[in-house]
């Protein structure tokens, strides 16, 4: 664990130090890199830890996001509190889905998921008097100066939080619970698990992380779509999952990161990047199933002479 | 106004039909393979595709159009079952549920952009199969609907005909009960799920060839079927496809006379995306087993 230390530092150095070398535009890639990580590894404690499967994870981005920007435009909140009430919404919207769905396991679960989410979307575009439908929804920005120098630091800040907290939960007897209830419900039960109250509190807790996320995007972005809750967002942030790897959070960061600079520095190929992704995800999980960062890690570990690799 | 629901109403079963089609390929796949087909969706579309170009392309007329654009998508998802899907047989394979949950969810990513990038975003629309309007008394219905419902009403039929008097549709029947007995008493398991898959998205293939004409093909069309066709399933009981086919002429009627009945008309069509939505999140809340569900059928 020691050894780990000196990468921990280097990693946030360069972190904090990317936005003073970037430029604006790589910069914008950055925030948004940071905005996917948080609700990948948000995705990856419900599904890679809990074994929820959700594919309606994005749906709660999209109802922080609203919630955060309509509290702010049309109750006159400041961002701030906006942001925290949004996420509370998200909190017990993500509890009252965990607790109707605690009969439903594996694709049920995906199914009910997937229908809440897009029948969110059907409303926020269709009651277009209130959300500003597909048109959009302004969104009041948290600051207003030229560089995003700031944004980035509030989301570098909103990340390390969000890991930490998330790292705490799972390597602590709760992540046990969870892993219990993945890998076989009755039997976590008949060892004293409380899976009721472990399905209910893993779905609020991923919620209101992706709600978190959401209502960093709108106050960030300034505009919102829809389409921040759509089917292909969601497959975006499974890609990501699955190509970091999507039993491990720093794993789940990192796909998030790869694939987000990828979507960028692809942008000349258009379409052609949803279909690498797509392929990307098939073949990481016929081939890789535990990610291909996950792989390619542990190939660098095995080629390096022992004194030198990071444990 | 009442000439107007009768419209809405005969509409409502053609496009049950075609609900249909969709759901008891999504049913036999669901009933063999035990997983959900999330791709299931984007064969429809390539379905409708496949009819577009053998029609203008190569000129066949519409009822071997249909025809060849199911024997398309069946080998399509030959191909899709054979590359990708293999690990669900496989012992060492850990979690199978979620490996197809993902594996088709993935396949379903790939293909929609795929076909925007193959067949252009904008809606293409393939001539009709047959032009005019058949008049009776006051129901107007275009001969294109007549077609593509008689079309699946032969089809549904032939389907029903294969699983209960064939010895292949016997085999698949019992592999669905049980995949090791099936194996003891000589059936090749293997070759009945490859089968089970193509046989689905022959179904959805051809409820896409069909459906073109009506409505406008688009890479995306794939998505709101897909739910829906969930919602039938699970409404008529995972695994029975002749609960598939009642659901999906219910929802079908149901969800035009929510378009007709609904007070505002705009915001009508755009909730009607919602409606098989709002009934699947109920039936999964209320009956998970649906209306005709079989206990061996239960997802594992």
């Amino acid at each position: 664990m020691r050894a780990v230390i000196p990468v921990w530092i280097g990693v946030g150095v360069a972190a904090l130090a990317y936005p003073f070398l970037a430029d604006p535009y790589w910069l914008t890639v950055g925030i948004l890199a940071i905005f996917y990580a948080i609700v990948t590894a948000s995705w990856t404690l419900l599904v890679g830890y809990a074994g929820q499967f959700s594919f309606g994870h994005v749906a709660f981005v999209a109802l922080g996001a609203y919630a955060s920007a309509l509290l702010v435009k049309d109750g006159g909140w400041p961002i701030p509190l906006a942001a925290l009430a949004a996420v509370a919404v998200c909190l017990v919207v993500g509890a009252g889905i965990g607790g109707i769905c605690l009969r439903m396991r594996g694709p049920y679960l995906a199914i009910f998921t997937l229908a809440f989410s897009e029948v969110l979307r059907i409303v926020i575009t269709t009651e277009n008097e209130v959300t500003g439908g597909s048109g959009g929804l302004q969104a009041a920005t948290l600051f207003h100066g030229r560089s995003d120098i700031p944004y980035y630091l509030v989301a570098l800040g909103l990340l390390v939080f969000s890991l930490a907290a998330m790292g705490l939960m799972v390597r602590s007897r709760w992540g046990l619970f969870f892993r219990a209830i993945r890998e076989n419900e009755q039997a976590a039960a008949a060892s004293g698990v409380r899976v009721v109250r472990f399905r209910v509190l893993v779905f609020a807790i991923a919620s209101s992380f992706a709600g978190l996320a959401g209502a960093f995007y709108a106050h960030y972005i300034g505009m919102l779509t829809p389409d921040i809750g759509s089917v292909d967002q969601m497959g975006l942030v499974v890609a990501m999952a699955v190509i970091g790897g999507s039993e491990s959070l720093p794993a789940a960061v990192l796909g998030a990161i790869a694939v987000e600079v990828l979507v960028e520095a692809l942008r000349a190929y258009g379409q052609w990047r949803l279909v690498l992704f797509g392929a990307l995800l098939l073949l990481t999980m016929r081939f890789a199933r535990n990610g291909l960062l996950t792989l390619g890690w542990e190939q660098l570990r095995r080629a390096l002479p022992r004194r030198v690799a990071v444990r | 106004m009442t000439s107007y629901l009768l419209v809405q109403a005969v509409n409502g079963l053609v496009i049950g039909i075609i609900y249909a089609l969709i759901a008891s390929g999504l049913t036999v796949i669901f009933s063999i393979l035990k997983i959900v087909n999330f791709a299931h969706g984007e064969i429809y579309m390539l379905g409708g595709y496949f009819g577009y170009f053998v029609i203008t392309l190569l000129a066949i007329p519409p009822l071997p159009a249909v025809l060849v654009a199911m024997a398309l998508a069946f080998a399509v998802s030959v191909l899709l079952e054979r590359s990708l899907l293999s690990p669900l047989f496989d012992p060492r394979t850990e979690r199978k549920g979620d490996y197809g949950i993902l594996v088709t969810f993935g396949i379903s990513i790939l293909l929609r952009n795929l076909a925007i990038i193959v067949f252009g975003p904008f809606p293409l629309r393939p001539p009709s199969f047959w032009p005019g309007t058949l008049v009776v008394g006051e129901l107007i219905l275009s001969w294109d609907r007549v077609f593509a419902a008689a079309t699946g009403i032969v089809i549904l039929i032939a389907l029903l005909m294969f699983l209960a008097r064939s010895a292949w549709g016997q085999a698949l029947n019992a592999v669905s009960q049980s995949r090791e007995s099936a194996a003891i008493v000589g059936i090749n398991d293997r070759l009945a799920y490859t089968l089970a898959f193509a046989l689905g998205g022959a179904l959805a293939g051809g409820a896409g060839a069909l459906v073109g004409p009506i409505y406008a093909l688009s890479p995306s069309m794939g998505l709101v079927p897909d739910t829906q066709a969930f919602a039938i399933v699970v409404l008529g009981g995972m695994g029975s496809v002749g609960g598939a086919i009642i659901a999906a002429l219910l929802l079908g009627v149901s969800e035009s006379m929510f378009v007709a009945l609904f007070p505002d008309p705009t915001r009508g069509l755009s909730y009607a995306q919602a409606f098989s939505l709002v009934v699947l999140m109920a039936v999964l809340l209320i009956r998970p087993t649906g209306l005709y569900g079989r206990a061996h059928a239960a997802m594992e």
